[in-house]
């Protein structure tokens, strides 16, 4: 078992015990059936022609799994779905990444896939906003936009053969300034319609990346919700982002951001599901129990949560 | 001197035919992709697992599969006198090449063409068969990884002193000089993927010493599956739905 | 299986290192009791009808291991706390118990109690090691009890009293052994019992009432501490003690650190140190180097040559004291070889002796307890003080005694009576008490070894026939040519012409290894007894009857398997091809060597047995003549024949054992086949092939030939083999035994040959100096040699017949093989020949007899004589002990004379006289043969 690697009172301990099983008991028996481990044979009905996916093999007929994970099935379709590996791009997931390089007409970015994505310059929005033929001097200036090191967040364009493109082709992607970068296993998180979040109460966006690259900090006024071709609001933008520049973040911002973190760090070490949702809830746990944001990290806390969310899901279960 | 007493007990207190006591633990490091702790007795290791990812020297890079490299170490502590261990001397160069090429065996590389794992094994604590452990402990971390493999790697130690096949020999039976074979196989795919072998047996004696350890092996990759399982289970029952 | 772990910490010398060790504890572990319930009684051995159960502290085992052989003592519970203490303190203790507990006539078990769940104790803080193994041998005792119920009494036996005391608190039954022994109600096992400690002392206070003896007699050792620091600084030299065969006052310790054996010279200075026992030594200031009395008879005690057979090599003969020391001591008054005496005994070696007590008035009181002193047949042990309650049966017995302490107030150890083997001079007796001393395993062959056994009758089967490795051959004419009356046949020979005029030789030898399989118990035993040792009334076999006698042996007309090496030869002798190979045969012919010879001799005769017979002769005396040039000594022997009595085993006749010409022709082809067979297995397995070497003797081992020969006037050149035995061809006087005298005393200055195991030594010294052969090994009596069973195997591997048994990768085992080997076939030559000398003397009880004497050693009150007839030796005094010192006569060293001071009489060395040969017998029951001049 993936033991917390905090020291735990006795009583502590039999909480987070009953916590655990009490979730384990509300899981779904069918998918608890479906766990397999490497080398495990996956059963399933060799009359009908099955179409074998990822994390399976064949061995002398039979599907066996090549990961560890839940084996899910679409019609015909057998595949293994893996739980702790790293992301796997999809064309439409919402990213987060770190720029490593700045190359020829394209920025390469970790995203915690086993190759690193390409963002184009071509499939960027310049800063001016005006969509027109890449020049040589839009690539001299490509570290204006972004430096190595920078936090950015993308869309996934496409990915084929190893190669992953980016694309950033709207005013909420781009590079993240003031606030935190969380990496957590991607499994964690589901993906969803929305994954830009602004928690208004606290002043904080929060991105939940597909990849398992989180990002919590300070609000970022963006005025186009979507992508247009439009280059008329190139001021506002350009005002905000200046703006920004010049003012500093609150201290309370500040603080938010990291209860924030905190709380998607305890999620995370719990194994928890990291949504919108659990995440306020946590925050506002931490501040119903008038919890430092030091203490968040503690045993006590991750306790909490555990029986909360045991609480949580039986709630749902019960509705 | 005596290894196996008339009364069919060795020095500690085991039969010939038993293991020492295996206990894991997987997901120790939070910075890894995956990781594991490995215990056998006294034996302990802990074995990182980083990637797949970008290959870090580009000369290096393999077009049709993941590279796989390895790296062994003994930590200071691990043996009674605290010495430095050096790195990269013969000893652990030779446990790196063997554990690479045993775990290259099983990953299935060709799905991750030009990527990169690194896999990091450190003896905590040494008492005999780190080998083994090092490399139960190496396919612990990777199938944490979500690293696709062939089958499931596991080992295990024989040896041959007194007459008597001996399993998993501990520090006191390997210093003893006697032939001491380190065997791994994939358990459901019935092969063998590393077979050592120090001094001398008679082919019929090493049958049966191999066999003693295939034996031991399957019991570790027993302990191993569940222990994956159930790793696994309990990952998808707290994520929730 | 309940597994648990405890932590040890243990410091090695120099730097202290943590050791963590595992250590498991089992449900597992049975109590071996029949009568139990709940354990698994397959691997019971405590009888079910047992009333009472011992538990035996470490002490007990320790000290009272003879009681335990008893069988009176029986159900006993070893626990493996005290298997460790034991073998921890005295290993060859150690044996001894294991050897019980595997006994499946002994009811010992030994009991895991440290690996037990319920009897593992973990050590308490400022508990000391000994107070946790106490305390854990109570926990065991206690489980016991509790485990069996009260059926069953569980009794602890423990000398210590602080351990006894406990016990009883914690409610187990606990004795001593002498009360235990004593509740038995047995007495005379009380005489086996090792008096504790505390009653030496009482004893030491008895003495102490005598003035005489209040005296302190020996120094007190010094402590290990002080030793161990003396050795560090070079005071002190190491060693192992070797008490002088024929002279127990005198003892050398070889040292390394001094590069020379340092000579101890008189009780004192050995200060209580036994033979073979390691021992620091400090040396004498150099002028105590020199002793007076190194050639005569020292010190109060009875001591004297006895009469006794001619040694075979210098590993049997006296050992010469200072050879050059009394010719130079006008001149230079210090000797050369430093002396020494012992302060400290750094190992013990001592173990159980044989021998007789010496005889002494009946005490009063029957039955009551005595003390008497025990004279070992072992010259080279000191007397030893017994107490015992049964005096008067043991007086004219042969006893075994083991020692038990020698504290430096009493002049000699004292040690308790062990088991009595039979009457004084009784033939039986006497021959067991020659098994018994050369450690001769004599016990019948068990069931398990007999087992192994093929089923009789046994005969060449189809499977053996049709076996392509073994090649039939059935259609040749073998023969063998044995000593008469031989049963174990194990080498035969054939010979035939080839249509090219040359021969084909076959060395045919019993194929033992088809037999007896590596890792049986018949082999287990056999490489144990390691050789058949031959008595002169019986012979003790290494293998069972049937095989020596029957299935293996070589007998006439009847098909047997074998091992052949057979060989093309010209004309000349020259080998053309070797071929080895597994065979059937059928032999012809089983001839004695008479007549063999009786054959080749007579004209008329003119068979085709008897024209191989001459063929192999002509080709045996080429090759003889050939290996003389190449420098092959020919040594001789003064071997005795005794005709013995069929009905009473009695001797009836003695005589020298006569060699014919066909001796030398069938050892000449043995020798051959050795040499093939050596080669062979040394080209396939360089590290692992057992062989045998001779060691070139140095000029110092040859000094008392050369010195005896130039008395003489006789030059001769040792320079090498060669020279030596052209020296030896020359060495021709007017006397016609001269030569044959001459060749016996060069004999005697040579080691023997020993096995080794060619991995351990490099090349050259593989060589073997007697034959002048580069390689030699044996091969050719697998019957009664196991050196040869295990060349026979490393052949067969060689030929890809058989694998290569195991034992063969494991050199330490192989080296311990061969040691063991080189061992048990030295002491089957010494009871060979203490078997001989027994029978001597039984022949000459009846006999008082005159015979021709040749003098081969001058001494300062006589000389020694060699009687050719009976090829025995012995001392002849020209002055009565009482006398001794007279000074009527003085030696003449150079001229190796002894002179009365008159000069009227003067005897020399070499030269015969007269002698009258009597057995007498100076005290009863102690015979000896006496000799005397006419």
């Amino acid at each position: 078992m993936r033991g917390l690697q905090l020291p735990l009172s006795q009583t502590q301990k039999i909480r987070l015990q009953r916590a655990l099983e009490q979730l384990e008991s509300l899981s779904s028996k069918v998918n608890s059936d479906a766990s397999v481990t490497v080398s495990d044979s996956i059963p399933v009905n060799y009359e009908d022609s099955i179409l074998k996916g990822h994390g399976t093999q064949d061995l002398n007929g039979q599907v066996v799994a090549t990961v560890c994970g839940v084996v899910e099935r679409v019609n015909k379709f057998v595949y293994v779905r893996a739980l702790r590996a790293r992301y796997k791009p999809e064309t439409g997931d919402i990213v987060i990444g770190r720029v490593i390089e700045v190359a020829p007409k394209r920025w390469r970015v970790e995203i915690n896939y086993r190759h690193d994505a390409v963002l184009m310059l071509s499939s960027m929005n310049l800063p001016d906003g005006i969509q027109r033929r890449r020049t040589a001097v839009d690539e001299l200036n490509m570290r204006s936009i972004f430096e190595e090191n920078d936090v950015i967040c993308a869309e996934i364009r496409d990915s084929q053969h190893d190669s992953v493109h980016l694309q950033a082709r709207s005013q909420k992607y781009g590079k993240l300034n003031r606030g935190q970068l969380l990496t957590i296993t991607p499994y964690l998180v589901k993906r969803q319609k929305q994954h830009f979040h602004y928690l208004e109460q606290y002043g904080i966006d929060l991105i939940l990346g597909c990849n398992g690259f989180i990002w919590v900090g300070e609000h970022v006024e963006v005025t186009d919700d979507m992508v247009e071709d439009q280059g008329n609001k190139s001021g506002t933008s350009l005002t905000s982002l200046e703006v920004q520049e010049r003012s500093y973040t609150p201290i309370e911002t500040r603080q938010y951001i990291c209860r924030t973190a905190n709380a998607v760090r305890v999620l995370s070490t719990l194994g928890f599901n990291i949504t919108l949702e659990v995440i306020k809830e946590t925050i506002d746990l931490s501040l119903s129990v008038n919890l430092d944001i030091h203490d968040m990290l503690g045993s006590e806390f991750c306790v909490l949560v555990a029986e909360r969310e045991a609480e949580r899901r039986s709630s749902v279960k019960k509705r | 001197m005596e290894y196996v007493s008339p009364e069919g007990l060795r020095l500690d207190g085991r039969r010939p035919m038993e293991m020492r006591q295996i206990r894991a633990e997987i997901g120790t490091i939070m910075k890894a992709d995956g990781s594991a702790v490995f215990e056998m007795g006294n034996t302990k290791v802990v074995a990182a697992v980083y990637g797949p990812r970008e290959v870090q020297n580009r000369g290096q890079q393999i077009s049709d599969k993941a590279l796989v490299r390895c790296e062994y170490s003994m930590a200071n502590f691990s043996t009674g006198d605290r010495m430095r261990k050096p790195k990269g001397d013969r000893r652990s160069t030779e446990i790196s090449l063997v554990i690479r090429q045993t775990m290259e065996e099983s990953i299935l590389t060709h799905l991750m063409p030009r990527s990169q794992i690194d896999i990091y094994v450190q003896v905590l604590q040494a008492d005999g068969g780190t080998r083994s452990a090092c490399i139960n402990a190496a396919t612990l971390a990777l199938a944490d990884a979500g690293i696709p493999m062939r089958d499931l790697v596991t080992s295990c130690s024989a040896g041959y002193l007194n007459s008597t096949p001996l399993l998993d020999l501990n520090y006191v039976e390997d210093s003893a000089g006697g032939p001491d074979v380190t065997l791994g196989i994939l358990p459901k795919l019935d092969k063998v993927t590393l077979l050592q072998m120090d001094s001398k047996l008679p082919i019929d004696i090493f049958e049966n010493v191999m066999q003693l350890a295939t034996e031991g092996c399957k019991a570790v990759a027993n302990y191993i599956r569940e222990l994956l399982l159930e790793n696994t289970k309990e990952l998808e029952y707290r994520r929730g739905v | 299986m309940l597994h648990s772990k405890s932590f040890v910490k243990k410091s090695r010398a120099g730097r202290v290192t943590k050791v963590v060790r595992e250590h498991y504890l089992r449900d597992d572990i049975y109590c071996g009791a029949s009568i139990c319930k709940v354990c698994d009684s397959s691997v019971a051995r405590l009888s079910a009808s047992a009333s009472t159960i011992l538990v035996l502290d470490t002490n007990v085992v320790l000290n009272q291991i003879d009681l335990l052989e008893n069988p009176a003592i029986d159900d006993v519970v070893v626990l493996s706390v005290v298997l460790d203490e034991v073998k921890n303190k005295n290993m060859a203790v150690y044996n001894r118990l294991r050897a019980l507990c595997s006994n499946s006539l002994r009811k010992f078990f030994v009991f895991s109690n440290e690996h037990h769940k319920d009897t593992y104790v973990k050590e308490m803080s400022g508990e000391s090691k000994n107070d946790r193994n106490d305390r854990a041998i109570r926990v065991a005792s206690q489980w016991y009890q509790s485990h069996l119920g009260d059926e069953v009494r569980v009794l602890l036996i423990t000398n210590d009293r602080e351990n006894r005391r406990k016990a009883v608190e914690e409610g187990i039954f606990a004795e001593t052994v002498e009360s235990y022994v004593k509740s038995l109600g047995q007495p005379d096992l009380l005489d086996l019992l090792v008096q504790p400690a505390s009653e030496d002392v009482d004893m030491a206070e008895v003495e102490d009432l005598r003035p005489s003896k209040r005296k302190v007699i020996y120094n007190e050792h010094k402590p290990m501490s002080e030793i161990t620091s003396g050795l560090h600084r070079g005071i002190y030299h190491q060693g192992k003690l070797r008490v002088n065969r024929y002279n127990p006052f005198e003892a050398y310790v070889g040292s390394e650190s001094i590069g020379d054996e340092i000579v101890i010279y008189g009780r004192t200075n050995m200060n209580r140190a036994f033979d073979s026992d390691i021992v620091a030594v400090e040396l004498l200031p150099q002028d105590q180097w020199h002793e007076e009395k190194s050639l005569s008879i020292a010190e109060d005690e009875e001591d004297e040559e006895d009469v006794h057979l001619v040694p075979s090599s210098a590993d049997d003969a006296p050992r010469t004291t200072l050879p050059q020391q009394d010719s130079s001591r006008e001149t230079n008054p210090v000797s050369y070889r430093p002396f020494g005496r012992v302060v400290g005994i750094i190992k013990r070696n001592w173990h159980s002796y044989c021998g007789s007590l010496e005889p002494m008035p009946m005490p009063a009181g029957s039955g009551s307890v005595a003390n008497a002193l025990f004279v070992s047949k072992d010259r080279r042990i000191p007397k030893i003080r017994i107490q015992t309650r049964q005096l008067e049966n043991l007086l004219d017995k042969r006893i075994i005694v083991a020692v038990d302490s020698w504290d430096f107030l009493s002049r000699y150890p004292s040690g308790h009576y062990v088991r009595t083997i039979g009457e004084i001079g009784d033939r039986d007796t006497e021959s067991e008490v020659v098994l018994i001393e050369n450690d001769i395993i004599s016990r019948p062959f068990s069931a398990q070894v007999l087992a192994c056994l093929p089923p009789l009758p046994w005969s060449v089967s189809p499977i053996d026939l049709s076996n392509p490795n073994r090649m039939d051959l059935c259609h040749l004419r073998v023969f063998s040519v044995d000593p008469p009356g031989c049963k174990d046949i194990d080498d035969a020979l054939h010979c035939s012409t080839l249509p090219n005029g040359n021969f084909e030789v076959g060395v045919h030898i019993a194929d033992v290894t088809n037999f007896v399989f590596p890792g049986t118990p018949l082999d287990d035993e056999a490489a144990q007894r390691g050789t058949s040792t031959y008595l002169v009334e019986r012979r003790i076999d290494m293998l069972p009857k049937p095989l020596t006698e029957d299935i293996c042996s070589l007998r006439a007309d009847v098909e047997r398997l074998a091992f052949s090496v057979i060989w093309e030869m010209t004309p000349e002798a020259e080998v053309i091809s070797t071929r080895f190979t597994k065979s059937i045969i059928k032999s012809s012919a089983a001839m004695s060597y008479v007549e063999a010879q009786a054959r080749m001799d007579d004209s008329r005769l003119m068979d085709p047995l008897t024209t191989d017979l001459r063929n192999m002769n002509t080709l045996a005396k080429i090759m003889r003549l050939r290996r003389i040039d190449r420098g092959a000594l020919t040594l001789a022997s003064a071997e005795v024949k005794f005709q013995i009595d069929t009905e009473t085993h009695d001797p009836l006749d003695i005589g020298m054992y006569q060699i014919r010409e066909a001796n030398q022709m069938v050892e000449e082809f043995m020798l051959a086949a050795n040499v093939s067979v050596a080669k062979q297995i040394l080209d396939h397995f360089p590290l692992c092939s057992l062989l045998r070497r001779h060691p070139t003797p140095t000029r110092e081992m040859l000094e008392p030939l050369l010195r005896t020969a130039a008395a003489v006037g006789l030059h001769l050149d040792v320079s090498s083999s060669k020279a030596l035995a052209d020296s030896l061809d020359h060495a021709l006087g007017d006397d016609p035994y001269f030569n044959k005298l001459i060749r016996i005393l060069a004999t005697r200055c040579m080691t023997q040959a020993v096995y080794f195991c060619s991995g351990d030594l490099s090349r050259p010294e593989y060589h073997h100096y007697g034959l002048a052969a580069p390689l030699y090994t044996h091969f050719t009596s697998p019957i009664r040699r196991y050196a040869d069973v295990i060349v026979h195997r490393l052949l067969a591997a060689s030929l890809n017949i058989d694998k290569l048994p195991s034992i063969f990768q494991d050199r330490p085992q192989l080296t311990s093989i061969s040691d063991n080997l080189n061992y048990r076939h030295r002491n089957a030559q010494m009871a060979g020949r203490a078997s001989v000398e027994l029978h001597t003397l039984i022949y000459f009880r009846k006999r008082p007899t005159d015979a021709e004497a040749r003098i081969v050693k001058i001494r300062s009150n006589g000389f020694i004589v060699f009687v050719p007839k009976y090829g025995i030796e012995g001392p002849v005094y020209l002055t009565s002990r009482a006398e001794k010192g007279g000074g009527e006569w003085y030696v003449d060293e150079p001229q190796q004379k002894i002179k009365k001071m008159d000069g009227s009489l003067s005897y020399s060395v070499l030269q015969a006289v007269k002698i009258h040969m009597e057995v007498v017998e100076p005290q009863p029951n102690r015979p000896k043969l006496q000799l005397t001049l006419i």
